[in-house]
């Protein structure tokens, strides 16, 4: 179905246009919007899943991942904003610049031949299974490269997105009972690491992680 | 029937010790009773094991040899630590440093813990493995955060990112390792059987980038270098008994997740792909942590790098092969002992001089007399000085690999040499001399003295006579390696 494969790429394109969107932006509650795109992307690709197999319990995954990670997570992260007044994130280790540097590289690396094997998975999807990996390691970079509790907290989940559409694309995906036991952890998660960031803005006044510097000076 | 009694004790002790209100005795007895009922449990399962080789609970639970090894682990180190936790948090209510509802959530959070380390080890399916090893990072989180310092939140933060990070990595090569058993048309739970049935399937270049993200994401959780930057800070940052729970157990379950999946590997691929990256982490971390060990300040951040040593010797263990293997899981066991033992000593140590800084510990032996022998029995033991049983793990262990790599193996040896003089100097410096603060001699109490002497006596008498029913484990499990 080549329509059905260029829709697809699209859609993957998107996932992997917003994680670096997510490097470039600056506004806190702007990078929560780019998440909560990226996970409506993942949960049109579950239910379209549903649809192709004309499964009722693979429905109700998709539901509770559009509910988990675009109501819930979301709303969570607004409130750890109004509360703590962060209208913007953190900065950057590396600038401007070096971090696009720093992308393109990742990407270019994801085409290697090191990945390459990869695409034996899914013939049909080749080069959108790479923008998937692609997504993954630009996640790692993000937690990586900024220094908000927040920016690294959105940079986990949606490493964990680039996961998920990976496995979409490859045919990896687990039985429904596996699914809603994974998006029971990824729940559990964000609530434990909004708790932390509160509780780390509480004892810091701020959510920039180089302002912990409590266990060097020990 | 075992095996679901396991997971249906450590549930209902955790929801038990939430509606208790005020009486803190009765959550040590609750956490006592059920830590004593889980290991009951798992005598009986392991039992099962040696006989039939295999142990089966309903249709989500089993167990074979290495499964049973790590089950007996989980249980007695759960039960004493159980058992410590419920005297030394006394200990600490006293001195107010915490109060009852830091007691009680300790509680409902070390059940939830080892509720979670159970089931990682006897799920058949490498997901809810995934799971399960996920989960004991959100159920640990609150308790390295427990003292809500600064420090403390600051290795807590730092914990739940690098490990959900390295998490998502193990949980991508695990999906990797899935696509045979999915592409031959299994449904339902795949297990680890299934997926080695469908072994054939896998493309070979496919398999070993699954491994390298299999050993990136649970060698974080094993605190293999250079992921373990998150260790020593949580270690060292965590009450005390959990403390030995995380270096003594749950860094071998991650270990057992990177076994499991070792074995997959081997049988598409040959041994030599796995047994060359183990070789390599595990050198690399035997020789960091020693050179950090040599110049540690803080004797809870020196337990936490010896485990990190120790996991390395474990990884080189696997990574020779062979005997090298055998020697790595009884490594295992004694390692479990002396480190929890190690911890909970600390831990006296700590409730009568309120400091963690080797420099202001002074005259232990004279000050605290039994926590001080059992302290040097420990340092003995975790050194490999003879005729403790890592001594004969680590000759066995370096043996295995003199032929075939002389250069990591003299290497790991003189690692090991610098590990023993670090760790001379700084108990040396601790236990020895005189006291010149005045502190009153005396051990907090038997809750804290018992479980210490308890696991003294195990681990020397394990170093002399191994149980017949454990060598018969490990020599099943290490046929596979």
């Amino acid at each position: 179905m080549p329509n059905s494969t260029q829709m697809v790429f699209f859609l993957e394109v998107i996932l992997f246009a917003s994680v670096i969107f997510m490097h470039l932006s600056k506004k806190s509650s702007s990078v929560i919007a780019l998440y909560v795109l990226q996970s409506l992307i993942i949960a049109m690709l579950l239910f379209g899943s549903s649809f192709q197999e004309a499964s009722w319990s693979l429905f109700w995954v998709a539901l509770v991942v559009f509910a988990v990670k675009v109501v819930v997570s979301p709303y969570f992260f607004h409130k750890l904003i109004s509360e703590n007044q962060l209208k913007f994130t953190a900065s950057t280790y590396l600038n401007g610049p070096m971090t696009l540097v720093t992308l393109a590289l990742l990407t270019g690396v994801t085409y290697s031949r090191f990945f390459k094997p990869l695409t034996i998975l899914s013939r049909q999807n080749e080069h959108t299974l790479l923008l998937a990996v692609a997504m993954m390691l630009i996640s790692v970079f993000l937690i990586i490269n900024r220094k908000g509790a927040l920016s690294q907290m959105i940079g986990v989940l949606s490493l964990e997105n680039g996961i998920v559409s990976f496995a979409c694309l490859a045919g990896l995906e687990q039985t429904p009972g596996l699914q809603l036991g994974i998006i029971f952890d990824i729940l559990v998660w964000v609530i434990i690491a909004t708790v932390f960031a509160s509780m780390v803005y509480k004892q810091y006044g701020s959510l920039d992680v180089t302002e912990m510097t409590h266990l060097k000076e020990e | 029937m075992a095996l679901s009694f396991i997971i249906a004790t450590a549930c209902i002790a955790s929801c038990l010790s939430f509606f208790v209100k005020k009486k803190m005795d009765t959550l040590g007895m609750i956490a006592m009773i059920a830590s004593l009922g889980e290991l009951t449990a798992t005598v009986i399962a392991s039992a099962a094991v040696v006989k039939n080789g295999s142990y089966a609970s309903a249709v989500y639970f089993s167990i074979d040899s290495l499964g049973a090894i790590l089950l007996i682990l989980v249980a007695v180190i759960g039960f004493i630590v159980s058992w410590y936790s419920a005297g030394y948090l006394k200990a600490e209510v006293a001195k107010k440093i915490i109060g009852f509802r830091r007691v009680r959530q300790y509680f409902i959070l070390l059940h939830l813990f080892l509720f979670a380390m159970f089931f990682a080890i006897i799920t058949p399916n490498p997901i809810m493995m995934w799971i399960a090893i996920e989960a004991t990072t959100l159920s640990t989180a609150f308790l390295i955060s427990f003292y809500n310092k600064p420090s403390a939140m600051e290795a807590a933060w730092k914990y739940l990112i690098i490990n959900s990070v390295g998490l998502l990595l193990g949980f991508f090569g695990t999906l990797l390792f899935l696509y045979p058993a999915l592409q031959a048309g299994q449904e339902g739970l795949i297990t680890w059987q299934s997926i080695r049935a469908n072994v054939s399937g896998f493309d070979p270049f496919v398999v070993k980038i699954a491994f390298i993200f299999i050993l990136i994401g649970y060698g974080t959780k094993m605190g293999l270098v250079p992921m373990h930057t998150w260790l020593p800070d949580a270690h060292s940052k965590a009450p005390v008994p959990i403390s030995g729970l995380l270096s003594g157990v749950l860094l071998n379950i991650a270990f057992f997740a990177i076994l499991r999946f070792k074995t997959v590997v081997d049988l598409a691929v040959g041994r030599q792909f796995s047994q060359e990256l183990l070789i390599f982490f595990g050198i690399i971390s035997i020789l960091v942590s020693a050179f950090i060990i040599f110049v540690q300040k803080n004797y809870k951040r020196l337990l936490a790098y010896s485990s990190i040593e120790h996991m390395g010797v474990m990884a080189l263990g696997f990574g020779f092969g062979g005997i090298g293997a055998s020697a790595a899981l009884l490594h295992m066991i004694y390692h479990s002992l002396a480190k929890s033992l190690l911890f909970l000593s600390s831990g006296n140590i700590f409730l009568k001089y309120s400091s963690t800084k080797i420099i202001r510990i002074k005259g232990v032996m004279s000050v605290l007399p039994f926590t001080g022998v059992s302290f040097i029995i420990g340092f003995l033991a975790i050194t490999g000085v003879p005729p403790f049983g890592i001594f004969i793990t680590e000759f066995t262990i370096l043996s295995a690999g003199i032929q075939n790599h002389p250069v990591v193996t003299t290497m790991a040896l003189f690692g090991l040499t610098l590990v023993f003089i670090g760790f001379f100097k700084h108990t040396v410096a601790m236990i020895f001399g005189e006291n010149e603060t005045g502190m009153q001699r005396g051990e907090a109490g038997p809750w804290t003295m018992a479980p210490v002497v308890i696991l003294a006596v195990m681990l020397t008498i394990t170093s002399i006579y191994v149980p017949s029913f454990i060598a018969l484990l490990i020599n099943a499990a290490s046929l596979a390696y």
